[in-house]
């Protein structure tokens, strides 16, 4: 059997092989330089004497399909073409000469329509030897023989498109030559055209003829050979392997219709009719058509068609249904604004951008002359956008519309329309800011004059006179001119300093004068104008607030009315730049001296006042950055470290700083400081941490200090923070470590277990766990674990302590339970014996404490550098959670009550604590487990459960949140949840649901409906026909909420309405069908 | 007729294109009158050391303190109801306002009695407004699924603010006209969606 015929028979079938036999045959004719001649092919024979070889030449190859290529049946011929395919496409592409592609080329062209024919002329034309002139004869061929493409399969359909483009993209030059047979030849070849995968390709054609022929013959036919097209609604099945998307359609169409301005006659009205489609689909796809046809066509092309386009958008914009087709209009608009504006540099109404604008700017100011009414607000918009849009366009709009506003504003017969039309001034002071930038703004300033400032006198009188002259209770209405005096003022190059200061003036007294009106609403926006104008002009705070701020602060706390308060908070509200920072630092720091010095000094809360407020800007800078700060570490930690330990030994001329409020926010102060500061003065503080700076003869240090007064003990406070702001290697260099922990740790233990102020207590204990988990070392790690152990053995009854020695203990535990202790399992197993304990004080008192464990703290954190291991609350959750559920079983399960009535809700409680602390990601696996345990918290039903069942529902309501109603449903807990929410919800006297946890357990309620698809699941895809599994309580929920709408408390009547409504509206008898 | 306002509803031609609106920020809201004094949120954010013992300390929850429902109250729940025909509130479009509330007993005779009346007037944006109807209806429906059973609703027009309002009138006060309107599909689909944006 011949080569050919081998490969006729397995081509059907086994295409790996049939290529394999066309290689073998192409390899053949390779090996041997001149395979044509006879006298070669008796060369080759002795060469390589092999039966496919010797056929192996092309005439041969060629003559040996003799009998088949006029074969009747179009199969058969098709295979023998596709054999003489096969076997070029093999060739190295220099084997051919230029006479055998030409003998070739027309060959495949007199066969086209067979099979294969394509194949081979798309591997001929890759060739380097094919020309131009082969080109155009394959390209006649394609054009005169596939009149009737759009019959043949859609794969024949692919190869001949690809063929074209193939041609298109090697011989572009000879194709353009052909001129408008090629045009023609093209459109008609396409012409009907329906599968994604071909339009990809024809489109793609279509575009290099637009845009490099000469189309001018033809334009209409090729506009509509593409946009017969419009708008594409096709849909690709589901699992589509060629994953082509109708966007991917759309891009390319679109690209067709604006590949060229000669099409704008015909695509521009075309668009705009397809906006009177009822469709806001077809209506976006138009809208983004006409953006690519502007952002695309030159600037005269576009100035023809612009008032067009106007006329048809503004409906659109004006009665906008849809807001995304508003918004896609604006940015049409926008851009023909912003083509127009292409090489403008002298400004007339001559420009066909300023003919542009007059029926815009006209129909805007037409508008405007009810600008209380709904379409004000789009008119704003779009004058927004095209003032926007350039420096001309802006100056245009400025000098058309500007005027008329202040005349309607003199003649307004009401505030409601002058604040719309202050409205409409601060949309174009923003415009203003988005072509001129503002003070901060860096790069070059525009050559163009700002058209504002003709109007500048004008605005600064209108705005002032509404912001210092309307009535008090008119807030909103000075919001407004308050913003629009904001925005004019961080305009660059537009108000002098003097200017802006009358501004800056302005605000101040709002702030230091005005009584307080409603929600405060303009005081709010006076700080937050100050701030803004503090980054610009930093210099007018300091010059013109400050001293007016600062004058209003008094000597001392007086009386009860704390009215330094706000002004302290505007201070550091506007003070977060650097400069004035300083400045604020250095006057509230003189105030502060003065107020230590007194001997009458008023309340504590002044003092402290004023430490917060350093407190909250330090917090708000980048400290580290701070060119001042050892300036603030001088003068606060070391100056004020000091003075608290002569405060202590009572030394101080008042007893400020010996309140523990003010030691805290002072110590905050020193903690964030001394994050900040050199490691040369983190040394410093090393050795200071107890001596506070302070000489042996003035103060003695706290620790092993056996007689220390309460005044004493307070200095913990001050050595808490410092310590926590230490870096974790100053461990050995700390005072009272040598030879190692210990001691100092049994010294704090012991003040801790015997401690009654609970400020010192809450030092002691975070003391105590910041030593042993961030200073002691890991080989030093035994001292703790047995200082728990001995603190746990030394009880005087069995398992009986007080308060703050469980305390004592749960700290401890913490503090080694995040570092992952060795001893963490035996640790946690000891505290739950503490929760069983028979002692009813004791086990309740350690169920509170389990919270501690995890819960976030400001010293003991990753802030500070504690050791907080990721996988610590895995291990205590896995350790826990299967001890408390099995004793909790056992109590439930117990026949005769053995055991005292207070173990399972204590154990309920520390399982609360526990939640509460834990990220829901961690407790989903648990959930079967857990549910029961929970549902039996909202059980409890008594005044001192509150808190368990607070937390209950807050774990709850995240699980429902984040895993909807299926996980509830799966564990079968539906019904008996629902039971016990709805339970919870009534405002009973007898029940003991306060008013917060009705709310929480509607919270859940309505978080039911609201959440009855499973997360990730859009809202509107194609949920399964099931039936919710919520519908069999539905009506028992309606019930009882509708009884709950007569709570007594608002807050909880509002709960009810939103949980009624989700249900009404989202548990539904049937799925609701799409359609 | 109730059944002609909904083929109205088909139509696309709006009736009102250009009503006036109020500012979100200017209708009437509940002061929250805080209890915690000066509510300066810096000075609170640093807790006072002695409130870091105290973890459950819901002091100013008791079950003592009543809040009656109130016309605010009722407002807050109609006045984000959206209007049909835009995508704007009936609070912003003053069709519905705090001082065309009311609440009276029912029964003044019985002072023991429950019964509440909670009166309503609609002030449609235009006299001739066709929507006026299924406005109504909107806020009877919020209102019924919002309000214990103690309260009756009396939801009507306001007094020469309609053309047609004694008519419209007629059919929000005539229960079964009510009930049978609310068996209809597209009427309670346009209801539903108006009160979507309830908050």
């Amino acid at each position: 059997m011949s080569a050919l015929q081998t490969f006729m028979l397995v081509v059907d079938h086994d295409k790996e092989e049939a290529k394999r036999i066309a290689e073998g045959i192409a390899h053949g004719m390779q090996h041997h330089p001149a395979l044509e001649s006879t006298r070669s092919t008796a060369l080759l024979n002795e060469i390589i004497p092999d039966v496919e070889t010797k056929k192996a030449t092309l005439i041969d190859t060629v003559q040996s399909l003799g009998e088949y290529i006029n074969d009747e049946d179009p199969i058969l011929r098709g295979k023998a073409i596709s054999y003489l395919t096969a076997v070029i496409s093999a060739l190295s592409p220099k084997y051919l000469t230029r006479q055998q592609i030409q003998v070739l080329t027309t060959f495949f062209c007199d066969r086209i329509e067979d099979g294969g024919a394509v194949a081979g002329l798309e591997v001929l034309q890759g060739l380097d030897r094919f020309n131009r002139f082969l080109a155009t004869q394959v390209a006649q061929a394609l054009f005169s023989n596939f009149q009737d493409l759009q019959s043949r399969s859609q794969t024949q359909r692919f190869h001949v498109y690809q063929l074209l483009n193939d041609l298109m993209s090697n011989h572009r030059a000879a194709m353009r030559d052909m001129g408008d047979i090629s045009l023609l030849g093209v459109v008609d070849i396409m012409t009907g055209e329906k599968d994604p995968r071909n339009l990809m390709m024809v489109f793609s054609i279509l575009k290099v003829v637009m845009v490099e022929w000469d189309i001018s013959n033809h334009t209409e036919t090729l506009f509509d050979s593409v946009y017969n097209y419009f708008p594409i609604t096709f849909r690709p099945p589901p699992n589509d392997p060629y994953g082509i998307t109708a966007q991917d359609l759309k891009g390319r169409l679109q690209d067709c219709i604006a590949s060229t301005r000669r099409f704008a006659p015909h695509a521009i009205p075309a668009l705009l009719d397809k906006l009177d489609s009822t469709s806001p689909n077809v209506k976006k796809d138009a809208l983004n058509a006409l953006i690519a046809c502007i952002q695309s066509y030159d600037p005269n092309t576009v100035s023809k068609f612009s008032i067009t386009v106007w006329e048809v958008l503004k409906f659109e914009i004006l009665n906008a249904q849809e807001e995304f087709l508003s918004e896609t209009s604006l940015e049409a608009l926008q851009l023909i604004t912003r083509r127009l504006s292409e090489g403008v540099t002298e400004i007339s109404q001559d420009l066909p951008l300023a003919k542009y604008l007059q029926p815009i700017t006209k129909e805007c100011n037409e508008q405007l002359h009810e600008p209380q009414n709904k379409q004000a607000k789009p008119a704003q918009s779009i004058l927004s956008c095209v003032s926007a849009a350039s420096p001309v366009s802006f100056t245009l709009v400025v000098q058309t519309v500007v005027a008329p506003v202040f005349t309607l504003y003199q003649e307004a017969d009401g505030i409601v329309k002058q604040k719309a039309l202050l409205e409409t001034l601060n949309v174009l002071f923003e415009a203003a800011t988005t072509i001129f930038g503002q003070w901060t703004t860096r790069g070059e300033e525009l050559a163009i004059d700002n058209p504002l400032l003709e109007f500048k006198d004008q605005l600064s009188e209108i705005l002032g006179q509404v912001l210092m002259g309307a009535a008090k209770e008119e807030v909103s209405f000075r919001v407004t001119a308050l913003k629009g005096f904001l925005r004019l003022s961080t305009l660059r190059n537009f108000f002098q300093d003097n200017e802006i200061g009358l501004f800056v003036q302005y605000l101040d007294e709002i702030l230091l004068k005005e009584e307080s009106v409603g929600r405060d609403d303009l005081k709010k926006e006076a700080i937050a104008a100050l701030a803004e104008i503090s980054k610009h002009k930093p210099r007018l705070i300091i010059d013109i607030t400050f001293p007016a701020f600062v004058a209003t602060l008094p000597e001392e706390d007086e009386g009860s009315d704390a009215l330094y308060l706000p002004t302290l908070e505007t201070l550091a509200q506007i003070s977060v730049e650097r400069d004035i920072f300083e400045t604020l630092f250095r006057r509230l720091f003189s105030k502060l001296s003065i107020l230590l010095q007194k001997e009458q000094p008023g309340s504590v809360a002044y003092p402290r006042a004023i430490l917060v407020t350093m407190l909250y800007v330090m917090q708000q800078r980048n400290m580290e950055q701070d060119q001042s700060i050892d300036l603030y570490y001088s003068k606060i930690v070391v100056g004020l470290c000091r003075d608290v330990a002569a405060s202590a030994s009572g030394m101080a001329k008042n007893r400020i700083l010996n309140d523990p409020t003010v030691l805290d926010t002072l110590g905050r102060l020193c903690n964030l400081l001394v994050r900040s500061v050199s490691t040369e003065k983190q040394e410093q503080v090393t050795e200071n941490v107890y001596t506070l700076f302070a000489t042996s003869d003035e103060f003695v240090p706290l620790p092993f200090n056996q007689n220390a007064t309460a005044d004493q003990e307070r200095t913990i406070i001050i050595s808490t923070y410092l310590l926590a702001g230490l870096p974790k290697d100053s461990g050995s260099r700390l005072p009272y470590v040598t030879p190692d922990m210990s001691a100092l740790l049994l010294d704090l233990v012991n003040r801790s277990v015997s401690s009654t102020e609970p400020a010192i207590h809450q030092s002691y204990l975070r003391h105590l766990a910041l030593l042993v988990n961030k200073f002691l070392s890991k080989q030093d790690l035994p001292i703790a674990e047995q200082l728990f152990d001995s603190l746990q053995g030394q009880s005087t009854e069995p398992n009986s302590f007080n308060h703050a020695t469980i305390r004592t203990i749960f700290w401890l535990a913490k503090a080694l339970v995040l570092r992952l202790a060795p001893t963490t399992t035996h640790i946690l197993t000891s505290l739950l014996t503490l929760v069983s304990s028979p002692d009813q004080q004791t086990s309740v008192t350690a169920a509170q404490s389990f919270s501690i464990i995890l819960s976030e703290d400001d010293i003991l954190s990753s802030t500070n550098g504690a050791t907080i291991r990721l996988l610590c609350r895995q291990k205590l959750f896995t350790t826990v959670i299967p001890l408390i559920s099995s004793r909790i079983r056992e109590v439930n399960t117990e026949t005769e009550s053995i055991t005292p009535p207070h173990i399972k809700p204590a154990h309920l409680t520390a399982l609360s604590g526990i939640l509460s602390t834990i990220p829901t990601s961690l407790v989903m696996p648990e959930l079967p487990t857990l549910l029961p345990l929970l549902l039996q918290s909202l059980d409890l039903q008594t005044s001192n459960s509150t808190a368990v069942r607070k937390a209950t529902l807050d774990t709850l309501a995240v699980i429902i949140r984040d895993n909807g109603v299926t996980v509830i449903d799966q564990t079968g807990h539906v019904q008996s949840l629902i039971t016990r929410l709805l339970k919870t919800t009534t405002s009973d006297k007898t029940a003991f649901n306060t008013p917060r946890l009705r709310a929480d357990a509607l919270k859940c309620l309505n978080l039911l409906a609201a959440n009855q698809s499973p997360p990730g699941t859009a809202p509107n895809a194609r949920a399964p026909p099931v039936i919710s599994p919520l519908l069999p309580v539905k009506a028992q929920v309606l019930r009882s909420l509708r009884v709950v709408l007569d709570d007594p408390r608002r807050d909880v009547r509002k709960a009810a309405v939103d949980a009624r409504g989700a249900w009404l509206r989202g548990v539904d008898d049937a799925p609701e069908e799409e359609d | 007729m109730i059944p002609a306002t909904t083929t109205t509803l088909t139509m696309t031609e709006i009736q009102n294109s250009n009503p006036t609106i109020l500012d979100a920020a200017d209708l009437p809201t509940r002061l929250r009158s805080s209890p915690k004094t000066a509510d300066h949120g810096l000075f609170t954010a640093v807790p006072l050391p002695a409130d870091f013992d105290s973890a459950s300390s819901d002091s100013d929850d008791d079950n003592l303190m009543e809040e009656p429902i109130d016309e605010q109250e009722i407002y807050d729940l109609i006045s984000t109801i959206s209007d049909p025909e835009h995508p704007i509130s009936l609070g912003e479009l003053a069709v519905v306002s705090l001082p065309d509330i009311a609440i009276k007993p029912t029964l003044p005779q019985v002072p023991e009695s429950p019964l509440q009346t909670v009166t309503v007037l609609i002030t449609p944006t235009i006299t001739h407004c066709s929507l006026a109807t299924v406005i109504g209806l909107g806020v009877r429906v919020r209102l019924e699924q919002s309000l214990p059973s103690r309260f009756r609703m009396d939801v009507r027009i306001k007094e020469g603010t309609h053309s047609t309002g004694d008519e419209v009138n007629k059919q929000l006060a005539d229960k079964e006209r009510v009930a049978a309107a609310l068996e209809n599909g597209a009427l309670m689909g346009v209801i539903a969606k108006m009160m979507e944006t309830c908050q």
